[in-house]
């Protein structure tokens, strides 16, 4: 019982760190998801194709290579970041990367005819994507960007690989201390799948919101 | 109702004018050296085989599709172009938003936007691109709404209408802008045949009431040569023949709107 | 600072760790198909119990972390006598995250088949066996081949985690050579442009499958762009 407790006590300590990597990184990753997927569908090539970079460098080379990279390398290049700043970076550029993608191909999702018939009521083009093409690619990113929340939310637990100490990591200082081995790991899936429920709970429970009178 | 019997017998500057169109889709040319006019007020009725043109013609005007050659000009002003020095540019976003303010457009799928109310449908160009307020496009709204019997489906969403219906909602969208010219299409295509009668009668209604010209694209022989004072027949990118419908539906000159109208025969016997 | 005759020097020991992450990918798909189908057969099962069962694994596993699930892998299982070696491990936990994907897109694919198929199947009297292999199969497997390929990058990019438990692919050779040198902005270079070498073309290779599948041709997407001519032109 009181293994149990310790055991308990001792993750916990380390659900602070995940939760806040995780809520920072999920807003650095928006951010730039809205960014970049709004520059790959620019008309001028330089945005277009500094977005096409972007996505693809941090689409391509792997999660950990990043956060080895910013963890190992920048301090040799002279650049020191505190371990929570390399962990959210890197989680933040690696999905945002990929949040990119979600948001350009929801918004030339939407059907022309919601384009032309903008056009039709002499909308400008802000108007028109603001009301009429932004809200219904919205509902198309939902699904998706729930998917890359939760795979955002996995992806936390290789901040331990550069020693944050975080939900995994505490796991693993708890294993070499008790040796519960057992009970540990299965005390920290448990705790990932409570955190990761409710946020694909709530992002159905948005889309459900959103989608009130769409056939 | 005047009915003029040929735009070019008459004294009366066009409205609008095509000059020598021409449309390239990568090297085949669908179209080429069309000459059209529409007079202020004049309902044209456009006819013929689908792949003819009509629409891309009408989509031109509404700036949705660039001719690759020649004018469109518009109560005294180029559409695609302007004047600098003598020569002619492509318009910029300004020059084109301020010129399509005088046209509306209906479309064959409805375009309604899916998440908003059919009140809000009818209201957000008013309040964004007109700069009226909420209370004054809602009251337009609901009056429009109103004429074309759809008062009760304000707070709908048009998913949860027939198709008859939305499509009567998009007509109110486009009317309540007050444009000066209204293109109209195939507006009836998209629909199951029972409902193609109620956005008739609407169209029919906005024809007699309203002083705006209108464009209408449509396979509803009976109707065109109800509503129309000018009926266009194009084929293959040309514009065959043209004149009152009694002529045309009547009297066609040339083979090729015989062979079509044909196809229609039992309406006219 | 950056040494290129350093790069360069430890490519082929990166090289050769790349054998093992190839390898890793490759065995870890094997196993993610067979798991994946072995799901989906699961789920279009008529015991009540099994589907739910295994709806529940699928939800779980796919909602908790792969990295967790390797060390559950290598360090609970020897408490119950199952001693895997570390590239075992590695390739059944990352066939087994990876399989709650692959059910998923094997799911789509017998979804996508006609409900007419499945009628003229039995008005013709096919066994069960042969619908399957002669009528299902052959038109649910084509059209999810992208999706297949997709997967199959993003495991092989989600290798290097099989470093945690001590297996030497990519990251884990970049790790060794950066801490016997501290030359480790030159290792983990190579590593990312290694990965972003083999990745992209592969992705586009799949990209273009794929559109060529869904072939769909638009002349009206050309109309509604020069709307957005003007607006970039002229701003």
């Amino acid at each position: 019982m009181d293994a149990n407790m310790a055991i308990f006590n001792g993750l916990l300590k380390g659900l602070g760190v995940t939760l806040q990597v995780l809520i920072y990184s999920v807003l650095l990753a928006l951010v730039l998801s809205f960014i970049i997927g709004f520059m790959s569908l620019s008309k001028w090539r330089i945005p277009r194709w500094s977005a096409t970079l972007f996505i693809e460098v941090f689409r391509g080379t792997s999660l950990l290579v990043q956060l080895f990279w910013l963890y190992f390398s920048l301090p040799i290049l002279g650049i020191r970041l505190p371990a929570m700043l390399v962990g959210v970076l890197g989680l933040g550029l690696n999905y945002g990367a990929y949040g990119a993608v979600v948001v350009r191909t929801s918004i030339r999702a939407v059907p022309k005819g919601q384009t032309e018939a903008s056009i039709a009521l002499n909308m400008s083009p802000y108007r028109r994507m603001r009301s009429v093409i932004l809200p219904q690619a919205f509902l198309i990113m939902l699904p998706t960007f729930s998917n890359l929340t939760i795979e955002l939310l996995k992806g936390t637990s290789l901040i331990s690989l550069v020693t944050l100490a975080d939900l995994t990591f505490q796991a693993l200082a708890l294993r070499s201390a008790t040796m519960e081995t057992t009970q540990i790991f299965i005390y920290l899936l448990i705790i990932y799948f409570i955190i990761a429920y409710p946020i694909t709970l709530g992002f159905r429970w948005l889309e459900k919101k959103q989608s009130v009178g769409r056939g | 109702m005047p009915r003029t019997s040929d735009a070019s017998l008459l004294n009366q500057e066009p409205y609008v004018k095509y000059r020598n169109i021409g449309m390239k889709f990568g090297d085949t040319e669908v179209m080429k050296g069309i000459n059209f006019d529409i007079l202020s007020g004049e309902k044209v009725a456009m006819i013929g085989p689908s792949g003819s043109g009509k629409t891309t013609l009408a989509r031109m005007l509404m700036t949705l599709e660039k001719p690759t050659e020649g004018t469109i000009e518009i109560g005294g002003k180029l559409l695609w172009h302007r004047r600098a020095n003598g020569k002619l540019v492509d318009a910029n976003l300004k020059h084109l938003r301020q010129v399509r303010g005088q046209i509306g457009m209906v479309f064959q799928q409805y375009n309604l936007f899916p998440h908003m109310t059919i009140l809000r449908n009818v209201m957000e160009a008013q309040v964004h691109v007109l700069g009226l307020t909420k209370k004054e496009a809602e009251d337009r709204a609901r009056k429009i709404l109103k004429k074309v019997g759809l008062e009760h489906k304000c707070d709908a969403y048009p998913a949860q209408l027939s198709g008859g219906q939305q499509q009567r909602v998009a007509m109110a969208r486009a009317v309540v802008m007050k444009p000066k010219i209204m293109l109209f299409d195939e507006v009836t295509s998209a629909l199951d045949p029972e409902l193609v009668g109620e956005v008739l009668e609407v169209i029919r209604e906005i024809a007699e009431e309203d002083e705006m010209a209108m464009l209408l694209i449509t396979h509803e022989m009976a109707f065109a040569r109800d509503i129309a004072d000018r009926v266009v027949f194009m084929a293959d990118g040309q514009i065959i023949e043209q004149g009152p419908p009694e002529q045309i539906f009547n009297y066609p000159q040339h083979q090729r709107t015989k062979n079509f109208l044909s196809r229609f025969s039992t309406e006219f016997h | 600072m950056w040494s290129w005759d350093f790069a360069i020097s430890i490519l082929p020991q990166l090289l050769q760790a790349m054998v093992v992450t190839i390898e890793a990918t490759i065995v870890g798909f094997i196993v993610a198909t067979v798991l994946g189908l072995f799901w989906t057969i699961c789920r279009r099962s008529s015991i009540k119990p099994l589907k739910f069962a295994v709806v529940a694994i699928v939800e779980f596993v796919r909602s908790t972390p792969l990295l967790v699930q390797l060390y559950f892998i290598f360090f609970v299982f020897p408490t119950f006598g199952i001693t895997l070696s570390p590239f075992s491990a590695g390739v059944l936990g990352l066939g087994l995250h990876y399989s709650t994907y692959l059910t998923e897109v094997f799911r789509t694919g017998i979804d996508s088949i006609p409900k007419g198929q499945w009628e003229a199947s039995t008005a013709l009297n096919l066994s069960k066996i042969k619908v399957w292999t002669h009528v299902i199969m052959p038109q649910a497997i084509p059209p999810i081949i992208p999706m297949l390929g997709n997967y199959f990058i993003v495991m092989f990019k989600e290798t290097p985690l099989l470093s945690a438990i001590s297996i030497v692919e990519m990251v884990q050779a970049a790790q060794i050579i950066g801490s016997n040198s501290f030359r480790y902005v030159e290792a983990f270079t190579d590593v990312g442009v290694i990965f972003l070498l083999l990745s992209y073309p592969a992705s586009l290779l799949f990209q273009y499958t794929e559109r060529r599948i869904q072939h769909r041709f638009d002349l009206s997407v050309k109309a509604s762009k020069i709307e957005e001519d003007h607006y970039a032109t002229n701003k």
